[in-house]
């Protein structure tokens, strides 16, 4: 299966919209990219944590350990309030970019 | 929210840093197991899985890294590390980090000292509310500039009620009050008009202060007590106000208790009122005035107002001079008065000193840098960028800074207290023995700003220096020859010639003012201080408004004086002859009358004061106790007077009348012959020129001048004694308590003190800046002997080629010689240059001595050149004792 390369910047939104689908840890956020993207996107597993230390930082999400559907003892990273409005901008602004994008491509000669 | 989530992050990263480590540890294991589970059920054996989570999961320390650095505050970081390792590097080279430690704990415990100083008595406000307003009033004349005036002149400026809120008249310095009882002292009291105390803000804790009437003729015996008096003698007594206080054997009602934060200007124990005449003619002039101008006048307006009004005031009083202006100044200035001056040069001096301090140490971190060559270039062959070398740089110098600003500051606050034990008496605001002066947010703002502007200053230099080195060439040579280069020889060669600049204009200034100090202790005063014993006594009671009672006390009192054994010889007047201060209009009989013909200085004096102060009489004869009241009028003039006035002629038999139109305290005052020329003494001090003046018997004084003087000032007793004077102090206290009746004589002091006194300015600010000129000198002096050593050092090898090639011992010596001498040359020439500049703003401190001077300009250059001989000499000498074949092995 051929995968994708991440776009720089696109990380951040697709953790935003993993966690804001319910409270996960690290692996399970990754799982869940793979799952919602078909496994499309190829992400460095590693990346993943620079990228939720940030998210941190800047006071998107909320992270807080706690015991995993196994019993085993986890960090699970959940949306705060302003975390959830920043998910609602940009999947509004990606959507624009994405459609005028889709648009621009998909022009041909007559349309001009 | 989000900068909450900021701190949050950057407390955990700060404060829990193994806490984070090991979760983060912990977080990317469960990962990488949790993969391998999932991989494992997917078939693979247990250990490839796990192989196979950690090869996908990356490289384990960079995503830490990156997850640190995500977790914000780099910048803290990176300084963090640099103080650290900064730390680290300063405790290796011990040597070093307390050598340029105390250097600049120096240099900044000085700055500290003396910006102390400067902070309390020019920079922190008035403690008075609206002190802005407040304004010292000022009558300069055709004859004579004073900010004293007179009952007139006072209403006067009262009257300018549109530019004026309050209008006060204070004393001068006050005559001083016996306090009766047991134990009989003089106490501080100034004679105040009743606004003063809302002139000054001043804040009533008990009681009231006068009312208008209190402050009229015959309105009672009432007195105003500050705090301090009012705990020292009734102990703090709520129940004082309405008690009476006895003063010069009268009573007086205390209506009012003054709150202890009033700092009193002049200072006092105790107000009493004026009790002015409200018409009066009275032209002598005798007392301070302040006021407070309206909201939103300013200083200008007011002097346009005084102007405009001015013609009236002389139309209302035809006698007074027409070109008598009146003006008023900020009342601070006038507090602070000439000290501004000598502190703002003390404070230029004292920062010199600092950038010579400093100069040193970049010296010294230049050597240091050298030495660390390789270890940048390696660094910086690792990817350090310029900027974080440098900025790695400025951490150490900064940090040796601020350690020698902490440092600076403990040294500044014993400085301080050192300063004022030697200060002359009388530094303006300073309170009681300098009280006032101590450690607020000023100076701690000041020596934090001067410590790290110090860093930077002699830390950037260095820094930019060392990071400059080319990576290759710096890489290959040998550790022990780097750093022997052209720009680095040259940036060390402008340090040194800086400093050798810096110190000589130091020791220039310092030059200087030594020479006016020998010049003032030169300067014959004109009469003998040796022996002599001042004190003085407050006339209070109404027995002292009248000549006949004056006259009497004093023929009294020295007669029990010269009985007592060991006293060669008494004498009284109202002014030492260092300092005399009273001056009046005269005219001379059988000239044409002309107004304002002549004006000098005068007093009054008992027969013996003369011959006590040993001042000759050049012509004619003393003062005797027959020159007493009813006697024909006498007065004895000095040279300076005869020589102004009679160029040509005989004084001696002239005639002359004093004080006319000066107003009633001078009715009565006889027509006087001059009997005699004294010789010149100093009546202005030491370093002004001998002021004309004259000399009448006080036996001879109208009853309104005695009456004014028992007023406003107290009198002197003096005594010359065969031996030390201090033995017979309690015999003449005792004596003179009986003759006076239980008055206290205080202020008893040698006629040498007061000397000393009066030029302490002087001995203070030479003390200083020769203090700051000889460390100067010897930072100098250090600075060429480091760079000439280390060179020499540096250069071994070259020494021993030379000397292999055919040099003698001579040759190579003169080259190092020469090599220093031309730096310090360079810089006692740009010195030269620098202090022909600056001298001029310590022209008004000097005495006796040109700003220029040709002695010091020539004689101070060559002890700077003679010091720098010693220091570049030392290293030159080890130079030419290189063994050449050890020289040449070595390499």
């Amino acid at each position: 299966m051929d995968q994708a390369q991440i776009l720089p910047g696109t990380l951040d939104l697709l953790i935003l919209k993993a966690v804001s689908l319910g409270p996960l840890h690290g692996y399970g956020i990754l799982l869940r990219i793979g799952q919602i993207t078909n496994s499309a996107l190829l992400i460095e597993q590693g990346a993943l944590y620079p990228a939720l230390f940030r998210l941190v930082r800047q006071g998107l999400l909320r992270a807080s350990w706690g015991v995993s559907e196994n019993n085993r003892r986890a960090k699970f990273y959940e949306l705060t309030a302003a975390g959830r409005k920043r998910f609602r901008e940009e999947t509004a602004g990606w959507n624009r970019l994405a459609t005028a994008m889709a648009t621009a491509l998909a022009a041909r000669p007559e349309e001009i | 929210m989000k900068i909450m989530a900021y701190i949050r992050s950057l407390t955990a990263k700060f404060f829990h840093r193994s806490q984070i480590a090991e979760e983060m540890e912990e977080e990317f294991r469960t990962h990488i197991q949790r993969r391998a589970d999932d991989l494992e059920r997917g078939g693979l054996a247990r250990a490839e899985a796990e192989r196979r989570a950690r090869i996908e999961f990356g490289g384990n320390q960079r995503y830490r890294e990156e997850c640190h650095e995500a977790m914000g505050g780099a910048i803290v970081e990176t300084l963090m590390q640099d103080v650290r390792f900064a730390f680290r590097a300063l405790r290796k080279s011990p040597g070093f980090a307390v050598a340029a430690i105390s250097a600049l704990a120096l240099g900044i415990g000085a700055n500290t000292a003396i910006f102390s100083v400067v902070n309390t008595v020019l920079l922190k406000p008035l403690t008075y509310p609206d002190a802005d307003r407040m304004v010292e009033f000022l009558a300069p004349s055709s004859v004579i500039a004073s900010n004293l005036a007179c009952i007139p002149e006072f209403h006067f400026y009262q009257r300018q009620t549109s530019v004026f809120k309050d209008v006060a008249a204070y004393d001068n310095a006050g005559p001083g009050f016996n306090l009766s009882g047991d134990r009989p002292e003089q106490l501080h009291g100034i004679h105040v008009t009743e606004g003063y105390f809302r002139v000054y803000g001043a804040p009533v804790m008990l009681g009231r202060t006068f009312t208008p009437q209190e402050d009229s003729p015959h309105g009672g015996k009432v007195v105003v007590l500050s705090y301090g008096l009012w705990q020292r003698k009734f102990g703090g007594n709520p129940a004082t106000v309405g008690k009476s206080l006895s003063l010069g054997n009268e009573p007086y009602t205390i209506i009012g208790v003054i709150g202890k934060e009033f700092v009193s200007d002049p200072q006092a124990d105790m107000w009493l009122p004026f009790q002015f005449e409200p018409v009066s003619n009275d032209m002598n002039h005798f007392f301070q005035v302040a006021g407070m101008l309206k909201p939103g006048v300013t200083v200008e307006q007011a002097n346009a107002q005084l102007e405009a009004a001015a013609p009236q005031y002389h139309r209302d009083f035809p006698g007074t001079d027409p070109k008598q202006q009146f003006a008023v100044g900020s009342l601070r200035d006038s507090i602070i008065g000439d000290a501004r001056n000598s502190l703002l040069v003390m404070l230029g001096a004292v920062g010199l000193v600092l950038l010579i301090a400093c100069a040193n140490v970049a010296n010294l971190l230049l050597v240091r840098a050298t030495g660390r060559k390789r270890e940048f270039a390696i660094r910086s062959a690792l990817g350090a960028s310029r900027g974080r070398i440098v900025s790695q740089l400025l951490t150490e110098s900064v940090m040796l800074s601020v350690a020698g600003g902490i440092l600076g500051l403990g040294l500044g606050f014993i400085g301080v207290r050192a300063l004022l034990a030697i200060s002359p008496a009388g530094l303006p605001r300073i309170g009681e023995d300098g009280a006032a002066i101590g450690i607020d947010w000023r100076v701690l703002a000041f020596t934090l700003v001067v410590s790290l502007l110090t860093g930077i200053l002699f830390g950037l230099f260095p820094a930019i220096n060392a990071s400059r080195s080319d990576l290759n060439s710096t890489l290959k040579e040998s550790s022990n020859r780097s750093g022997t280069g052209f720009r680095q020889g040259k940036a060390r060669s402008v340090l040194v010639i800086s400093e050798v600049s810096l110190a000589l204009v130091l020791l220039i200034g310092a030059a200087l003012l030594i020479r006016t100090f020998v010049a003032l202790h030169g300067v014959g005063p004109g009469f003998d201080s040796h022996n002599v014993l001042t004190m003085e006594m407050s006339l209070n009671g109404d027995r002292y408004q009248k000549t006949a009672g004056v006259a009497q006390l004093l023929r009294d009192g020295r007669e029990r004086l010269n009985a007592i054994p060991g006293v060669e010889i008494s004498a009284s007047a109202y002014w030492l002859p260092i300092d005399v201060e009273d001056a009046m209009p005269f005219q001379i009989l059988g000239r044409p009358v002309q107004k304002d013909c002549c004006f000098n200085k005068w007093m009054s004096v008992t027969p013996g004061y003369l011959s006590l102060f040993k001042i000759p009489i050049l012509r004619g004869r003393d003062f005797t106790e027959n020159d007493k009241a009813g006697a024909p009028g006498v007065a004895l003039i000095n040279e300076a007077m005869a020589k102004k006035l009679w160029p040509n002629n005989d004084p001696i038999g002239q005639h002359i009348m004093c004080g006319q139109g000066v107003g009633p305290e001078l009715d009565g005052e006889p027509e006087r012959q001059i009997i005699g020329i004294v010789g010149d003494s100093h009546n202005s001090g030491l370093g002004q020129p001998a002021d004309p003046m004259m000399m009448v018997p006080i036996a001879q004084v109208p009853d309104g001048y005695a009456a004014a003087y028992s007023d406003i000032q107290p009198l002197f007793w003096l005594v010359r004694t065969h031996g030390d004077p201090h033995q017979v102090i309690p015999a003449i206290t005792e004596q003179l308590r009986v003759a006076s009746k239980g008055f206290p004589v205080a202020h008893i002091r040698t006629m040498d003190e007061v000397m000393g006194r009066s030029t302490a300015r002087q001995s203070f600010n030479m003390l200083l800046l020769t203090i700051f000129g000889v460390v100067a000198l010897v930072l100098a002096a250090i600075g060429i002997y480091g760079l000439m050593a280390y060179s020499v050092e540096q250069r071994t090898q070259e020494m021993g080629i030379r000397m292999a090639l055919g040099a003698d011992r001579g040759t190579i010596r003169k080259l190092v010689v020469w090599h220093g001498m031309r730096l310090a040359l360079i810089g006692v020439a740009l010195g030269i240059g620098a202090a022909f500049g600056l001298t001029r703003f310590i022209a008004t401190f000097l005495f006796g001595v040109k700003p220029w001077d040709p002695a010091v300009f020539i004689a101070v250059p060559l002890i700077l050149v003679a010091v720098a001989l010693v220091a570049v000499w030392l290293p030159a000498a080890r130079a030419s004792k290189v063994d050449p074949m050890q020289a040449l092995r070595a390499e």
